[in-house]
């Protein structure tokens, strides 16, 4: 304690949901403290009420169906649920600022950067427009945006997603708040920007001496930045206390369960596949996008999302293909299931060149190779019940309906999902449930190859474990080869016995998985490795209690 | 691990009592529900509860309502029962407006859903070709078309559809663009359904709710493109219609003014019906979109 008051302090807090929600209360009875220059996480999985938590400091809960039930959030000593709402505008964006998650929403489309940042000023300061104009150059400089003033006149699409939250820091920080409420600021960017971010947080906010709530569900960011944390589970704060207490002496069963769930940065032992068969042979493969025009404009601007891109892939062998968004590993999946057309190349299965099939061929050859896709709720159509869906493949390629049916149960339980599953439809089911619906319909066409693209990638840390888990015995069991779509290296460690590093469209570094994590040879490989958040910690072996 | 999430929540209840629950919520479309139900019964019952060819001598000509009971309604200038008339005209009008609904969903259904699928070259031909028929003012071409068809109740209805089936085909195509890029349709394809298949079975499903609200307005505008053909005089003559009744009714409008507002408050009833059933049936199909 520094003796001065804590810019937040939250008492008691219990935010109520609407009659007919999964529970009473949202949040119930959190307590917690930022001081001056610290920096305080909360961390919880999709649901836990972390980000309601903002919204009730800020006041702006979706009321009267979600509001404050009891409970009392002073900042700076003052009652902020008791002012009015005049008075608490004035607090907002001048004293309390918020980074979002999706800085290309926050912002608006049809505004210059510059004249987003000029309002800010322009609401909540008597300066003059010159004035105006010189601090915004100033905090653009500081957020370390490339060429300030040409950022100003830059509208959001014309800057990158890092850029963007750049931006949105500058707003944030241009009034000097006294606390800023960064609710996922860093989740939809890669793991180099969001490196850089967060480095820039911390730095501005050394330098203002400004306190954080930093709201995250990665414990990677936490081990990156935090202070202090703060866990919640389902709205009850089951642990919190310093960063480095909570990190690697977690005392309550909950968070034992979180950390233990965040893959290790220990790649599995090297396995010899040299004598397997060789499944799915990908050469020479490139794929270009071009931009279509109108009835009579001409062609806009090609753009190579992948070139040259050859690799093998084994039996039994798990590949991943690993990159930042806009490395072309998304295109790669799509070219080998032949979503996508290719340009050039070929890529055998079976003996069969994929891409040079008839549509006909094609469709009798897609039951060898797969797909799982990266959004469970957006790729099972919402219509159909779980047992149509699963079924479906096998009925197309000849399967008696009916027996095409049993199987399908029999599938659901080797993910263990209970039968009773079949017949219902898929919003009611839980994000990892309906990864798991996913992965049986891929299974139910016995296929020798599954694409996963960013299986995980939607799913919290814990369900991320199972899914994995389940991935990787299925594949064992099954003789599958996959083909690993990643951009999460902790998550690539897991599974994949080789890697392809992608960037901009080509390989930059092939080879075992242990042996990348050990020596990269390609410096952008390095520079990925060295962006993994939290790379320094390593989470803790708990040893269960005896419970 | 602590918890297992493979256990399933509690089962929902059927689709049918969601969507049940979710419609009722709306009063105003519960009354739509009403009126509706009171249009399809007259319909049903023409010809039963009041035995009358609504085309035939009832009794004098221009009785008042309420004054003679053997015609309740009152007639018209010919003497013919008004309350007759009514009752299969609903018959009439539904037909009609069920009919051309139907035919006009059809066509922009598959118009807007392999323009939406396929899109470049298909696409353009397609949308080029929706828009020469939007350009020319609904109302002319219908009329344009009643004079070269002729004017039996059949054609009607036929050239109703062919002016009208524009915007759902719009409309579907758009909810095609966006639904066609979805996970779930590159899943079907990896799984190799066909084209048509997709299309469908796997894609209009998903297209269908707002499809299902536009029918409401499609039947309501029917219904008045029926009527205004009738009042111009280019009704079946055949048939006794609203509009017919209307048609006939405005000659002695200053004397005799309920000859026209009984079956103009019956379109108007019938009309405002749909319209509450469409923002009924939209709160029931698609709840995200309020609130």
């Amino acid at each position: 304690m520094t003796g001065n008051t804590p810019v937040l302090e939250i008492k008691g807090l219990r935010i109520a949901l609407p009659k007919g929600a999964d529970r009473p209360f949202a949040l119930d009875g959190l307590d917690l403290t930022v001081n001056p220059g610290e920096i305080v996480c909360l961390v919880g999985e999709s649901g836990s009420g972390k980000s309601l938590t903002a919204g009730a400091i800020m006041r702006l809960l979706p009321e009267p169906h979600v509001y404050v039930a009891d409970g009392a959030i002073r900042f700076e000593g003052e009652d902020l649920l008791a002012l009015s709402e005049a008075r608490m505008k004035a607090i907002r964006g001048d004293r309390i600022a918020q980074i979002f998650q999706e800085p290309m929403t926050a912002l608006n489309p049809q505004k210059s950067v510059g004249w987003q940042l000029d309002e800010v000023l322009r609401l909540h300061t008597e300066l003059g427009k010159t004035d105006r104009k010189a601090r915004v150059i100033e905090m653009l400089e500081r957020v370390k945006i490339p060429d300030p003033a040409s950022a100003y006149n830059a509208y959001p699409h014309q800057i990158s997603g890092g850029q963007r939250q750049r931006v949105m820091i500058a707003m944030a920080l241009s009034l000097s708040p006294r606390l800023i409420i960064a609710d996922e600021p860093t989740t939809a960017l890669d793991v180099t920007t969001q490196l850089q971010i967060l480095r820039l947080i911390r730095e501005l906010q050394e330098q203002d001496g400004a306190g954080v709530l930093f709201i995250t569900h990665d414990f990677g960011v936490v081990a990156e930045i935090a202070d202090k944390v703060a866990v919640l589970c389902k709205g009850e704060l089951v642990e919190q206390g310093p960063a480095q207490e909570v990190l690697n002496r977690p005392q309550h069963a909950y968070t034992q369960a979180l950390i233990a769930a965040i893959p290790a940065l220990t790649p599995p032992a090297p396995r010899d596949f040299t004598g397997a068969p060789v499944v799915l042979e990908a050469k020479g493969l490139v794929k270009t996008f071009a931009a279509r025009g109108g009835m009579f404009s001409g062609k806009r601007k090609a753009v190579k999302a992948v070139s040259d891109l050859s690799f093998v892939l084994r039996r039994g062998e798990t590949l991943g293909v690993v990159g930042e968004s806009g490395s072309g590993k998304t295109t790669v999946s799509r070219i080998v299931t032949r979503l996508l057309e290719s340009d050039t190349g070929s890529v055998t299965v079976e003996g069969t060149d994929l891409l040079a099939c008839s549509p006909r061929e094609l469709r009798r050859m897609r039951q060898y190779i797969q797909m799982v896709f990266q959004d469970p709720m957006a790729s099972l159509n919402p219509r159909k019940r779980v047992e149509a869906l699963i079924a479906q493949g096998p009925i197309v390629h000849g399967v008696d309906p009916k027996e095409a049916r049993e199987r399908a149960r029999k599938l659901l339980e080797l993910v263990e999902l209970s039968p009773a599953a079949a017949s219902r439809f898929p919003h009611e089911f839980s994000g990892g449930q309906r990864q798991r619906i996913g992965i049986a319909r891929a299974l139910a066409m016995e296929p020798r190859v599954i694409v996963a693209d960013e299986p995980v990638s939607a799913l919290d840390v814990s369900v991320q474990a199972q899914v994995l888990k389940l991935l990787g015995d299925l594949r064992d069991r099954l003789d599958l080869s996959l083909l690993f779509v990643t951009h999460d290296l902790r998550v690539a460690a897991q599974l994949c016995d080789r890697l392809i590093v992608m960037q901009k469209g080509e390989i930059v570094e092939t080879g075992v998985t242990a042996e990348i994590f050990a020596d990269p040879q390609h410096p952008y490989t390095r520079k990925l490795l060295d962006s993994i958040p939290g790379r320094g910690w390593t989470p803790p072996v708990i040893c269960p209690d005896a419970a | 691990m602590t918890h297992i999430t493979t256990e399933l929540p509690k089962p929902e209840p059927h689709r049918a009592v969601l969507l049940w629950r979710r419609f009722a919520r709306n009063r105003a479309a519960l009354l739509g529900l009403g009126i509706f139900v009171v249009v399809l019964i007259m319909a049903a019952t023409a010809g039963l509860i009041e035995p009358t060819d609504p085309l035939r001598r009832a009794g004098v000509p221009l009785t008042k309502p309420f004054v003679d009971w053997a015609t309740p309604l009152g007639t018209d200038q010919l003497g013919r029962d008004i309350l007759a008339s009514l009752f299969y005209g609903a018959r009439i009008s539904l037909l009609v407006g069920v009919l051309a609904t139907l035919l006009s969903i059809a066509i922009g259904v598959v118009i807007g859903a392999v323009s939406g699928y396929f899109g470049g070259w298909i696409d353009d031909v397609l949308m080029r070709t929706t828009e020469a028929f939007q350009t020319i003012p609904n109302f002319v071409l219908l009329l344009a078309l009643v004079a070269i068809l002729g004017s039996s109740i059949e054609y009607i209805t036929v050239a109703i559809a062919i002016v009208s089936w524009t915007a759902p085909a719009r409309m579907v195509r758009a909810e095609f663009m966006s639904l066609r890029g979805r996970e779930f349709v590159d899943a079907a394809r990896n799984l190799g359904v066909s084209n048509t298949a997709i299309i469908f079975r796997e894609i209009l499903p998903n297209a269908l709710p707002p499809i299902v609200v536009y029918a409401s307005v499609i039947m309501a505008l029917s219904i008045l493109l029926e009527s205004a053909l009738a009042f111009l005089g280019l009704g079946d003559p055949n048939h006794a219609s609203w509009g017919n009744m209307i048609g006939q009714g405005r000659a002695v409008l200053r004397s005799d003014w309920y000859c026209a507002a009984i079956p103009g408050t019956a379109i108007i009833l019938t009309v405002l019906s749909f319209s509450l059933l469409g923002e009924g049936l939209n709160d029931a199909l698609n709840p995200r979109q309020k609130k």
